[in-house]
């Protein structure tokens, strides 16, 4: 089982170890074990299912697997039928667990009345093999399709390819769907320069929020001076309502090896690191056996598959604080500081870890590597627009019906998010605000649904990504406590380096809390811009120039709200408790 | 007023602030030499904190750099900084002071200004004080284990931080006699182990419960009602979020968002989390944890 892979016939024979685990012959059962499924109760579903095939003496494997993205329908169960299709069921519960594995051993059918959908076929992204289930049962020839799922219609899921669908701790599933052929081809046939221009005519760009261009941050790293390079991935997701990098770690963690291996030749890295924040325990200890896997077979390490070239990679875990998902906090944390940011410049890519160029690039880019390189750029160019190339993740949260993450090319529209695929608002009421791209994006307003999800907008468009996180907001919400519940945020998380944040933000959380108690005048709102301003000035880090934006945006989209807190003293959507006038 | 033979030639400037400054140099220009007595390490004074000046508005720095620089260079002027003066005796025209000058530890007229003596900076590396944080007694056991941590990680390029997150996990929090130990093990002040201990939130400095309940406070919890999840949970235990119950038994914080959104509002239990939380699950799940 765990010999060494030095070439592609190694690598097939892995592949067909591993296929052999994802489609056995007899009934495969998979329970949606990520940190969400976990939360409520797949560990309890997972022992029911094992204890049941037992009792009954049904022919079964149990394993578990990452996240598949429809959260909002967790704990999740699939069933592999035995040259049948895969079929998924939503909402399951140790009871009906036991009911479901008890009529299929007693041969009197599959419940479809609990089936969210069916799988005919599914894509390998890496290597654009589809894999064709068997023929479905008569009685569920009325069950959906997966990919027609409103939920599932518009995703391509690039990122999030094996998410869902292998067993995070086999390598040999991952090798099955495709995973390490990006590292076979590059290093068996490419030159660092080849795989360094594919990437950068691939247009991709970072998944961290800020869009750069990932190609010329590699580049500049290739360029600078030094033997000794470093990479870092980022997987310090601290911004609130974000989850996609989690579920990437916990579902594909070799995804990232791979992109950061073809990132290290590329650049000319010999070390690399991934920080994770510790509230992240099942990605940790997934990514420990995940690298230590990739180690065993010469995937990672000294002289990767015979090719001469080697690489290190090592997970440091963060300790709680936020500030550190900024490139050079969370470089100052893994050389064993307190996590407060550098100047700039030197960029990172100049003198970053140790004063080496380093690049840091977070999870959702290093997973997008690996099949740009085996399916070629211009494959990765045909999805997204113009400007934007590829695929991202959000997340839909709040009061849609289908809370979830879904992966999409980008140019669709905040409103087909949320309506279609998010399937509109709990009870159909009406949306009041959505607070998207993390916290320093602050609550936009509903008027601003044909907002296109994209990296740069076209003239008169107006276009967002941020952090990823949509979060729907009805008549419940009060913009102006939202508001200062953001702001909380930033004061909390500001590592005190530097002024302007430091008392910027404890200075704009005591004027919110003056407006939402009541004690706010024409002043206090003045004061929150100006000093807005001087904070996005004067900042050293991104934290303190992006602090004041929730503000800013909520003034700007909801004028009315706060006017309403200042001059009537009151609050309509009863949140805020108003001192006497 | 002693006679015009007996008068010195130097005149004393106690203050090297702006006026006493501009005194110098007036002084100078009409002859004198100047002891211009400082206190501070360094002359300047008010003035050179000061962005600008009133009434006029103009800006302070380009007041005084040019008075700083001519002082310096003056050469009827002698600086004495650091200095203080101790006695003073005679009449006007002959006055003799006696000054006391601090030892600076840096040879001034080789210092150019590289900020090396900042970042080794003695006064930096004191401990600042934690109430309630002392050095309590070690077992035998326990420093064993700590020298096994340090041993794991002595060529750790990643410094302390993993040695804190091990010494965490195996105490439940950073005593400080470990911190001690710590800052021996790899030769560096305590001070600056107490700078990273304190910086991040996972590492604590004081003993914790048996059974640690986190709200999650990220945006989703928070916009599915977190707050009264926290509210019910605070009434619940008969203490507030940051506190410790009498016993021990549960601690109660809030956590910035754990990543579970889609299954707001979430709360956790010693790491185990729980989604969806209502009313009726809050005393259900802590019945388990004893």
């Amino acid at each position: 089982m765990s010999e060494c892979i030095r070439n592609s016939d190694d690598l097939a024979k892995a592949a067909s170890a591993g296929a052999a685990r994802l489609y056995p012959a007899q009934l495969k059962i998979i329970v949606g074990a990520g940190s969400c499924g976990l939360s409520v109760g797949a560990g309890e579903i997972e022992k029911a299912a094992v204890e049941a095939v037992k009792e009954l003496g049904v022919e079964a494997t149990v394993i578990r697997t990452g996240c598949i993205g429809f959260c909002g329908r967790e704990p999740l169960l699939d069933l592999v039928l035995p040259g049948g299709p895969r079929v998924s069921y939503g909402n399951m519960t140790v009871e009906k667990t036991r009911e479901l594995l008890a009529t299929y051993a007693e041969n009197k059918g599959l419940k479809p009345e609990l089936i969210l959908g069916r799988f005919e076929k599914e894509e390998y992204i890496l290597t654009g093999e589809v894999h064709e289930y068997g023929p479905a049962p008569d009685e569920l020839k009325d069950v959906a399709e997966w990919s027609d799922l409103d939920f599932y219609r518009r995703q391509k899921k690039v990122i999030m390819r094996n998410c869902g669908s292998i067993d995070p701790l086999s390598i040999d599933e991952s090798i099955a769907r495709g995973t390490y052929q990006a590292v076979q081809k590059a290093l068996g046939s490419m030159s660092a320069d080849d795989v360094l221009a594919e990437v950068e005519s691939s247009g991709l760009s970072g998944r961290g929020g800020a869009s750069f261009p990932t190609g010329r941050k590699w580049r500049f790293a290739r360029e600078a001076e030094g033997d000794i390079k470093y990479l870092v991935c980022n997987a310090d997701e601290g911004a609130p309502g974000s989850y996609m990098d989690r579920s990437v770690l916990e579902g594909d963690p070799h995804a990232i090896i791979e992109g950061m291996i073809l990132g290290s030749f590329a650049i000319g890295a010999a070390e690399g690191f991934i920080y994770v924040r510790s509230e992240y325990p099942l990605a940790i200890s997934t990514l420990d056996k995940a690298l230590a896997d990739a180690e065993e077979r010469g995937l990672l390490g000294d002289d990767i598959m015979g090719s001469g070239w080697s690489f290190r990679l090592s997970v440091r875990r963060g300790s709680g604080a936020y500030v550190c998902g900024e490139e050079t906090a969370l470089i100052e944390s893994i050389e064993g500081h307190s996590g407060e940011p550098r100047g700039r410049p030197p960029f990172p890519v100049v003198a970053g870890l140790w004063q080496k160029p380093t690049v840091v690039n977070n999870v959702k880019t290093w997973a997008s590597v690996a099949p740009i390189i085996t399916r070629g750029s211009d494959w990765y160019k045909s999805m997204g627009t113009e400007t934007s190339h590829g695929t991202t993740i959000f997340s839909l949260e709040g009061t849609v019906k289908n809370p979830g993450l879904v992966e999409v090319p980008y140019g669709i529209s905040l409103g087909d998010m949320i309506n279609e695929m998010g399937g509109g608002t709990l009870d159909d009421k009406p949306i009041k605000a959505i607070q998207a791209g993390g916290p320093s994006k602050g609550c936009i307003s509903p008027d601003k649904m044909d907002m296109l999800i994209e990296a740069s907008a076209a003239p008169g468009k107006l276009a967002m990504v941020g952090t990823g996180s949509i979060i729907v907001l009805d008549e419940e919400t009060c913009v102006v406590d939202m508001t200062r519940f953001l702001l909380g945020f930033f004061n909390d998380e500001s590592c005190g380096k530097c002024t302007p944040c430091r008392e910027g933000t404890k200075q704009m959380l005591g004027l919110l809390t003056d407006i939402c108690e009541g004690r706010g005048t024409d002043h206090t709102l003045a004061q929150l811009k100006r000093l807005s301003s001087a904070m996005k000035a004067a900042s050293v880090c991104g934290l303190g120039s992006m602090a004041p934006d929730p503000v800013l945006t909520g003034l700007e989209c909801f004028p009315q709200e706060f006017a309403e807190h200042v001059h009537d003293r009151k609050c309509s959507a009863g949140i805020c408790e108003m001192g006497e006038v | 007023m002693v006679d015009e033979k007996d008068m010195v030639g130097a005149v004393m400037v106690v203050g090297g602030g702006i006026a006493g400054m501009q005194a110098a140099l007036d002084l100078s220009a009409g002859g004198f030499l100047v002891y211009l007595v400082e206190e501070s390490p360094s002359i300047g004074g008010n003035m050179l904190r000061l962005d600008k000046t009133f009434p006029t508005g103009d800006c302070a720095t380009c007041t005084i750099s040019p008075k700083l620089v001519a002082c310096m260079r003056d050469l009827n002027i002698e600086l004495l900084t650091m200095a203080q003066v101790t006695a003073l005796d005679g009449v006007a025209g002959n006055f003799k002071a006696k000054v006391r000058i601090a030892p600076r530890s840096v040879d001034a007229s080789k210092c150019t200004g590289c900020g090396d003596c900042t970042e080794h900076c003695p006064v930096r590396n004191v401990v600042r004080d934690v109430p309630g944080y002392e050095p309590r007694e070690v077992g035998g056991d326990e420093r064993v284990k700590v020298d096994e941590i340090l041993a794991r990680h002595r060529d750790d390029p990643g410094g302390i931080m993993p040695i804190l997150q091990d010494v965490s996990k195996s105490f439940g929090f950073l005593p400080r006699s470990v911190l001690e130990q710590v800052a021996a093990g790899r030769e560096m002040p305590l001070a600056e182990v107490m700078r990273v201990a304190s910086f991040y939130e996972e590492f604590r400095l004081h003993p914790e419960a048996r059974h640690i309940v986190e709200v999650c406070d990220g945006t989703s919890c928070y916009s599915r009602h977190s707050k009264k999840l926290l509210k019910q949970l605070e009434e619940h235990l008969g203490i507030k979020a940051g506190e410790t119950d009498e016993e021990g038994r549960f601690a109660l914080r809030t956590i910035r968002c754990l990543g579970l959104c889609a299954l707001s509002p979430v709360m956790r239990v010693d790491g185990v989390s729980f989604g969806r939380m209502t009313r009726d699950q809050v005393p259900q799940i802590l019945e388990r944890f004893e």
